[in-house]
């Protein structure tokens, strides 16, 4: 999961890398911090500096993880071979390594060969059952596969010993929500925000999930969840002013003709309604116009 | 019921989406078909432009109520509405209508019943490159009398057509120059409001 901030500087230095100013090394090092997926980038990047033997020595024992992080993005970009010299070196370098054995075992899985890819990963788990990320690998499998009830089954049974794996949380949420099982993502997003409370992220998806389940307590429930969002971003999140805007209207609709318990206070809308417009005015005036007339039919 | 409607794409509509199943490979994306009963023949659905709108949550609604009410309001004034809705699956492998597909279609269905909806097709667009099969990347699928979708003819037959025959081959030029960069989504836009989902200059 990255910031806007941390992704604008990834891209200026992509940017960079590709016009011919230098920085791959950098560029390289970001993305495996990040946790980001753009396997080919880093595979022509990665490569060059593989493939030159001054480049390489200079990165002295970083060397290899720049192999390792190669070898990975060559599978993403389905270039085998690549993947498979790299193992190669990593494996003279490291003979007994379980790090290795790892790759080897994704290398089997983008061939397509499940089930050794399976029994690979079964023998590594036997000496360390508590590997996370072979763990996570038999849920990419089960997924690549399309087994996906097997992938959920694989990351809940993941998920009680490691439940502190955010990401594991967000890819359960994210198969849960493209299932349309909406209460479950519901809890993964709980358990998120239980744990992490002042990541905006959370509150915003958890917001979108309960307005989807629909009825007056989750509306009410999602626009409290959207007006947190609000808060933790200063007011800057485009999603969340619209959350605020949709669920108004999706609560006034759904009250009609019901005892007007709890007075809907009008100030949040407005609030959130100006900020929109103020901010279209100023960044995507072309727009406004749209966002004017969206705005009053939300209103109803 | 519905006479046997053919649906006539055109081919920006058309590269539009695929580009921007392209621009996102590792996810499911989705878009929305403009257009409109041809005025001269109400057997033919002329889908004139797309918009793509998500790679990311495609079954999540705030974001799709707020794409669909630009949309339809743009579109409004130049004389086009919500004609179809266009899927590319997460996988490869995965050539199944999914139930997010279809619920979307039936929802749009009710503004518009003769609306369609189309399918990436993985299989043809790897083959793309390769030249050897000149078929659009799509396959459309329509509702039946008892309200499911069902592929249409065992490759959309002639009911699909494109405007511009050469449209596959602009594709492939544009793919080979990666012109899938490009291309701006709902969700971009929503990330940054500066991003225009309308993409003016993509074809220009």
């Amino acid at each position: 999961m990255v910031s806007k901030t941390e992704e604008t500087q990834l891209n200026r230095l992509e940017n960079q890398v590709d016009n011919g100013g230098g920085g791959a090394w950098d560029y390289l090092c970001l993305v495996r911090k990040l946790k980001v997926r753009r396997s080919e980038k880093v595979f022509k990047y990665g490569l060059s500096i593989l493939n030159d033997p001054k480049k390489r020595s200079a990165l002295g024992p970083e060397e290899w993880t720049l192999y390792e992080q190669v070898a990975i993005a060559a599978m993403d970009c389905q270039c085998l071979d690549v993947t498979k010299d790299c193992i190669k070196v990593l494996q003279k370098k490291f003979p007994e390594s379980k790090r290795v054995g790892r790759l080897n075992g994704m290398l089997l899985e983008a061939k397509g060969s499940w089930a050794e890819a399976e029994k690979a990963y079964s023998s590594l788990l036997e000496d360390n059952s508590l590997d996370q990320v072979i763990h996570k690998r038999r849920v990419a499998m089960a997924k690549a596969q399309g087994n996906i009830s097997k992938a959920i089954e694989l990351l809940n049974k993941y998920l009680e010993i490691f439940m502190a794996d955010h990401d594991a949380w967000r890819e359960l949420a994210d198969i849960y929500v493209s299932l349309q099982m909406y209460k479950q993502a519901a809890f993964c997003y709980e358990e998120l925000i239980l744990s992490q409370p002042t990541v905006p992220l959370y509150h915003l998806a958890y917001a979108d999930v309960l307005y989807t389940l629909g009825g007056l307590e989750n509306l009410q429930t999602a626009k409290k969840y959207y007006a947190s969002t609000i808060d933790l971003t200063g007011g800057k999140n485009t999603r969340a002013l619209f959350g605020i805007c949709l669920c108004t209207s999706a609560i006034a609709q759904v009250s009609k003709g019901r005892n007007k318990e709890d007075k809907e206070s009008p100030e949040l809308q407005s609030l959130a309604a100006t900020a929109l417009e103020k901010d279209y005015k100023q960044r995507a005036a072309d727009k406004l116009g749209l966002l004017t007339s969206a705005l009053r039919s939300l209103k109803i | 019921m519905v006479a046997e409607l053919k649906y006539e794409i055109s081919q920006n509509a058309y590269i539009k989406l695929v580009l921007h199943a392209l621009k996102h490979k590792t996810t499911a994306v989705n878009g929305i078909l403009l257009g409109r009963v041809k005025p001269q023949n109400e057997s033919v659905v002329e889908i004139i432009d797309s918009v793509p709108l998500f790679h990311s949550n495609l079954a999540l609604l705030p974001p799709r109520e707020i794409a669909l009410i630009m949309i339809e309001e743009h579109y409004g004034s130049e004389g086009l509405g919500i004609a179809g809705y266009f899927h590319a699956n997460e996988r490869f492998d995965d050539a199944e209508l999914g139930i997010v597909a279809k619920n979307i279609g039936d929802h749009i269905c009710r503004y518009f019943p003769q609306a369609a909806v189309f399918l990436l097709d993985n299989k043809r667009l790897e083959a793309l490159p390769k030249g050897k099969d000149q078929s659009l990347v799509i396959q459309l699928y329509i509702r039946d009398a008892s309200k499911n979708w069902k592929l249409a003819g065992p490759d959309g037959g002639s009911r699909l057509v494109i405007k511009e025959p050469a449209a596959n081959v602009v594709l492939s030029d544009y793919i080979s120059s990666e012109k899938w960069q490009d291309v701006v989504d709902f969700d971009d836009h929503l990330d940054d409001i500066k991003m225009d989902w309308l993409n003016p200059e993509l074809f220009k």
